[in-house]
């Protein structure tokens, strides 16, 4: 009897104790799974006051092949586009003028667009929440949504900034847009692009201070083939200041100071 | 920022001027970026607004005839972030301006952009440079 007792004794201990083993060992293997889950989860954070690193600040178009825009005409434009980029009378790159300057950020305050926005030499910051993420841009404080659940509409609207979409691959946030008016400069050259534009930008903290932005620029109505480039950002603790584009601050300005300046001598 | 980067940029940009030019939202195309003026007089108003901090000014000319120029500076968040506030310089004070004039004469030149500011005086205080 005190043997059959002593017995399921043991084996209740043996079993207890080998039970606690199996459950810890199984705790600690869902801790650690849970981690990894959580790891590769979490996302990248890209927080912070991002400006245009000095050596990049004069890049003015996404063509890597000629980021500074001297060479614009050797961008891979449809014959449509070339047309409608000669029209182009820009106030930057190798075409810079001030007569009859028809940029439409300058002119009447028209939103710079997503590719362009970029090219100025100004702020912006991101906001991360886990359904969208924001980007605040400093000049011409405008705001993007870039939806993080869901794919692209069908038959998406034409608008200034578009449908984007992103997700993380790693430590990058890739963002796709489409649904682009076509009322916009892809560059402050005055490449033009269709309603067709595809955007893909990946931003990722190379350092703690650096932010790579890729941009791919892919319009097959507009481009005979994609191309795109690379500006880096450095963090800043300078805090946004206002610098919204007001149609009658931009007239007077091209009153008073541009318009003075393309008048021949002696008219 | 890395003062030494930025001072090797800006030196650079200035080398290279009449090639690459600085970056202000509109560009430097109407001035002549090889030459620089320096105007001596008096502050007729001073706009510290966007999209560019313009500054008024009476000069005299190597005749001795008053000219009215119309300077541009950068915007105003880029200018308080060196240090300048709505308060340097206000209507009827004295100041001597560098600036690039415009290449086709009129008196309308630019002073600084995002890269670069060139000397300003006012009242005998230099102002905050790049």
């Amino acid at each position: 009897m005190r043997n059959r007792l002593a017995g399921i004794t043991a084996a209740l201990v043996t079993t207890l104790a080998f039970s606690s083993i199996l459950t810890a060992q199984t705790v600690a293997q869902q801790e650690a799974a849970t981690t990894e889950a959580q790891k590769s989860a979490r996302p990248p954070d890209l927080s912070g006051l991002w400006t245009p690193r000095p050596d990049g600040i004069k890049i003015n178009t996404w063509d890597s092949s000629d980021p500074y825009g001297e060479k614009p005409e050797l961008a891979p434009m449809a014959p449509w586009a070339a047309t409608k980029w000669r029209e182009a009378r820009p106030p930057f790159g190798a075409k810079q003028t001030y007569e009859g300057i028809n940029d439409p950020v300058q002119r009447f305050c028209d939103p710079p667009g997503i590719t362009r926005i970029y090219m100025y030499p100004w702020e912006f910051t991101m906001i991360q929440t886990p359904k969208v993420v924001y980007i605040l841009y400093e000049f011409t404080r405008v705001w993007r949504s870039i939806a993080m659940d869901r794919e692209h509409p069908k038959d998406p609207d034409a608008t200034w900034m578009g449908d984007s979409i992103g997700r993380y691959e790693g430590d990058t946030l890739v963002i796709d847009t489409i649904g682009l008016n076509d009322k916009t400069w892809l560059d402050h050259t005055g490449h033009p692009h269709s309603e067709a534009l595809h955007v893909i930008e990946r931003l990722r903290r190379v350092d703690h201070n650096t932010l790579e932005l890729a941009v791919t620029i892919d319009d097959p109505k507009a481009y005979t083939k994609s191309f795109g480039g690379k500006k880096y950002f450095e963090a800043t603790s300078s805090p946004m200041g206002e610098a919204i584009c007001a149609y009658s601050e931009m007239d007077s300005f091209q009153k008073t100071v541009i318009d003075p300046t393309t008048k021949q001598p002696g008219k | 920022m890395n003062q030494k980067l930025l001072t090797i940029v800006v030196l650079a940009a200035g080398f290279f001027a009449a090639s690459l030019p600085v970056v202000a939202h509109h560009g430097v195309a109407g001035y002549d970026m090889t030459k620089t003026v320096t105007l001596h007089g008096i502050v007729t108003k001073f706009d510290w607004s966007n999209p560019h901090i313009v500054v008024h000014m009476d000069a005299k000319n190597a005749n001795g005839e008053v000219q009215n120029w119309t300077i541009e500076l950068a915007a105003p968040t880029h200018m308080s972030r060196i240090g300048w506030t709505k308060n340097v310089m206000k209507t009827g004070d004295e100041i001597i301006a560098d600036v690039h004039p415009a290449q086709n004469g009129a008196p309308v030149g630019i002073s600084g952009t995002v890269t670069f500011q060139l000397k300003i005086v006012v009242n005998g205080q230099a102002l905050p440079m790049r």
